[in-house]
């Protein structure tokens, strides 16, 4: 902690006066006791249409959340919720937001694959928005827009998703977009052309544009 | 007195004639012959001093001569009277001269007339009767000279009765005479009558007053000159006119007067513009107009005039506005409407003229064409070559099925190639590559090994792939050829399997059961598995945790 030499250089630097006790050096504080030994909850709900997956997947979510994140979790049944609680021994303060993210995610309707980016990479984003945010459509108009959106057999949204590294979930009339800002951006601006009534042909070619770009960046 | 005595003897001559018969004459007699001849003389002596030319001086009319002979001479001397006569007599019947006594004038007259008639008759006479006898001929012609010279002696006679009593306003008898002498003197080609021509111009000034042209004039002088005298005479009048002078044609300085006012009217019926007229003295004027109206100028007095009319028209000119071409910049509006049209307008042309098209330039253009062609050398634009900078772009295809991986994978794989722990996966162009690179190495090994002698031993090909059933250790052993390569694997090699193995015989009923109920269990497991499966196809199949 405190070396020997501090209180030399202390000296050297003031010739006259008593010596000045030697500077602190404390370590980080663990999130524990950042919430003065205080255990941090986070309750993530959950949708009846995702109450089966979850229960499928719940191995595959429950081992990298508890084994390296450090984060207790659980499942209130009564409740319909996904609990999680900080531990002790949780490295990271961020490590519970994660964790939260991740659930949430998964409630959203991205696989435990695709969710587990989030666990594992900082600057991944969820990002979700509504078809009548882009263009009021009603009835028939809203069921084709739904349709263009994911294509044939869903080949447009893969296509989408395969150019941009990212993951969309198409509920109904809301679309979830899970991968980073700037590959958010470029499947946003494609499925709101294709909402906007654009062929898939023309959203293609500016894919192709656009992930050749970016292939480039990285 | 011989002359006398010739004279005599004429007459007699003649009278004897006269009292001839008639038809005596148309016998030949000597006498008559004779007489004959002496009359002819006796006549031709008469008239010799009243011709000019006359052959002989004496008529040489002997008996050996021929009425031929005679009567040309005759004739020689009497032609040019004849015409003098004739003229004579036409100027008396122009201006018949006046007599007094009336009865004398009359039968001078009458006799002149008759003469006229009688001379015409014998000259037809004369004309029918020149084949007849020699003496008819001769008395012809002397009766042809009798009537002649009658006549001129009752001229001179009537000229001189007279001229004593007889003077009017039309006859003056000193104008006649000078007429007279006048008219010999031209005959006779002696230069006497200036003044005579003078007083004629004056008369003939006044009467012509109105005439302008000059020539008329000239030709009026000329024309009164040639009347009845002068139409044989042509070399005398350019005579005249050669010796001209000032006085001939303006009669002095008294005359001046009258010139002035006929040169006033004439002014004013001229054309001709008098800008100098009122700068110059009187006389100055009264020379021109005297020069203009004359215009019997010299060369100079003709250059003079024809410089003064171009002075005065140049002037005129520059009193008046200049024409439009003239004056510096001129509008539209202050020329006459198309007139720039006309006009030769000189400007610079900044563009280059078109080529004019000649035949020569096409049949150039058109060998040059034809060995162009010939040569196969032409003009084309020839597409730059784009060069290949860069390596050709590796073209994604959009995959448009769903990943397999999922979204953290692809960022470990990410990673991982980025740090370098992984290698990079072979993109398709580089697996296709890898296949073009083997398949060219098989071919040229063959192609090597057909072209060339000398054994090339086949290329090693690295791969890592284990091979099942190869001993670690690959000893070489001797065995017969017969014998294949499966008789030599040992039996461990060819086991498959582990544990200690029992036949169905040795089995102990511990065993049997054990092996029954571990068969029990596994379709047991497997069943169950199916049975799931079958439930949730969506879900990979995989240990499902309570």
């Amino acid at each position: 902690m405190a070396s020997s030499e501090a209180p030399a250089a202390a000296m050297e630097v003031e010739g006259s006066g008593p010596p000045a006790p030697p500077r602190p050096q404390f370590e980080a504080l663990k999130p524990h006791e950042m919430s003065d030994g205080l255990v941090q909850f986070r309750k993530v709900p959950v949708p009846p249409h995702r109450y089966a997956p979850l229960k499928r997947n719940w191995m595959e979510i429950y081992t990298p959340v508890y084994e390296q994140m450090k984060i207790d979790i659980r499942m209130n049944l009564k409740a319909r919720r996904v609990e999680l609680k900080t531990r002790s021994d949780t490295p990271d303060v961020s490590n519970l937001q994660k964790c939260a993210d991740f659930i949430h995610a998964f409630m959203l309707g991205f696989d435990v694959a695709d969710a587990i980016a989030l666990l594992r990479l900082d600057d991944l984003y969820v990002d979700s928005f509504e078809i009548k945010d882009v263009k009021t459509l009603r009835g028939e108009h809203l069921s084709r827009a739904i349709g263009r959106l994911s294509g044939k057999g869903g080949k447009t949204k893969f296509a989408i998703e395969n150019s941009t590294r990212t993951r969309i979930v198409i509920a109904d009339t809301k679309i979830h977009i899970l991968g980073s800002f700037l590959n958010i951006k470029v499947a946003r601006d494609s499925l709101s052309s294709l909402i906007l009534g654009s062929p898939a042909g023309k959203v293609y070619s500016k894919l192709r544009a656009v992930t050749a770009r970016l292939a480039e960046k990285y | 007195m011989a002359a006398v005595e010739d004279e005599k003897r004429g007459e007699e001559a003649l009278e004897r004639l006269k009292a001839a018969d008639p038809p005596l004459y148309l016998s030949p007699s000597t006498e008559l012959s004779q007489v004959a001849r002496a009359a002819a003389r006796h006549l031709y002596s008469a008239l010799l001093p009243f011709c000019p030319k006359a052959p002989v001086d004496r008529l040489i009319a002997d008996d050996g001569f021929d009425a031929e002979q005679i009567w040309y001479q005759i004739d020689l001397l009497s032609r040019p009277l004849v015409s003098t006569l004739r003229r004579e007599v036409r100027r008396l019947e122009r201006e018949p001269p006046e007599v007094l006594l009336l009865a004398g004038g009359k039968a001078a007259a009458e006799a002149v007339k008759g003469g006229h008639g009688e001379e015409g008759e014998e000259e037809e006479e004369d004309d029918d009767g020149e084949e007849d006898e020699e003496e008819e001929d001769a008395v012809a012609a002397e009766e042809e000279e009798e009537d002649g010279r009658e006549e001129e002696e009752d001229e001179e006679e009537e000229g001189e009765g007279k001229g004593q009593g007889v003077e009017d306003r039309f006859l003056k008898i000193k104008e006649l005479e000078e007429y007279l002498e006048k008219n010999e003197e031209e005959e006779y080609w002696q230069p006497e009558r200036r003044k005579r021509k003078q007083k004629r111009d004056e008369e003939e000034e006044e009467g012509d007053e109105e005439e302008e042209e000059e020539e008329n004039e000239e030709d009026a002088d000329e024309a009164d000159l040639e009347l009845g005298d002068f139409d044989e005479d042509g070399d005398e009048e350019t005579d005249l006119y050669e010796n001209a002078r000032y006085e001939d044609f303006f009669g002095g300085k008294k005359k001046r007067g009258l010139n002035k006012k006929d040169g006033g009217r004439k002014r004013e019926d001229s054309d001709e513009d008098d800008l100098s007229g009122g700068s110059e003295d009187q006389k100055m004027d009264d020379e021109n107009i005297d020069t203009l109206n004359k215009n019997n100028l010299s060369t100079h007095e003709k250059e003079l005039q024809q410089i003064r009319s171009k002075i005065e028209q140049m002037e005129k000119a520059n009193l008046e506005p200049k024409s439009w071409t003239m004056q510096g910049e001129v509008t539209a509006a202050k020329r006459p409407m198309n007139s720039a049209l006309e006009v030769d307008l000189d400007f610079e042309h900044n563009v280059r003229p078109a080529p004019v098209i000649t035949e020569e330039v096409t049949a150039t253009l058109e060998d040059l064409i034809r060995k162009r062609i010939m040569e196969g050398h032409f003009d084309d634009v020839q597409r730059a070559p784009v060069l290949p900078s860069k390596a050709p772009k590796e073209y994604k295809e959009l995959d448009e099925n769903k990943s397999k991986k999922g979204l953290a994978e692809i960022y470990e794989e990410e990673y991982a190639q980025k740090t370098g722990l992984a290698p990079q996966p072979l993109s398709v162009s580089d697996e296709q590559k890898k296949e073009a690179s083997i398949l060219f190495k098989k071919l040229c090994l063959k192609l090597d090994a057909l072209s060339h002698f000398n054994f090339a031993p086949k290329p090693v090909i690295e791969d890592m792939s284990v091979q099942a059933n190869v001993p670690a250790l690959a000893m070489e052993e001797i065995a017969p050829l017969a014998v294949s390569d499966a008789a030599m694997l040992a039996p461990e090699e060819i086991f498959e399997g582990k544990g200690d193995i029992k036949e169905e015989v040795e089995l102990t009923q511990a065993d049997r059961k054990r092996r029954r109920a571990n068969k029990k269990r596994k379709f047991k497991a497997e069943m169950t598995k199916r049975a799931r499966q079958s439930v949730d196809p969506s879900h990979p199949s995989g240990k499902q945790d309570s």
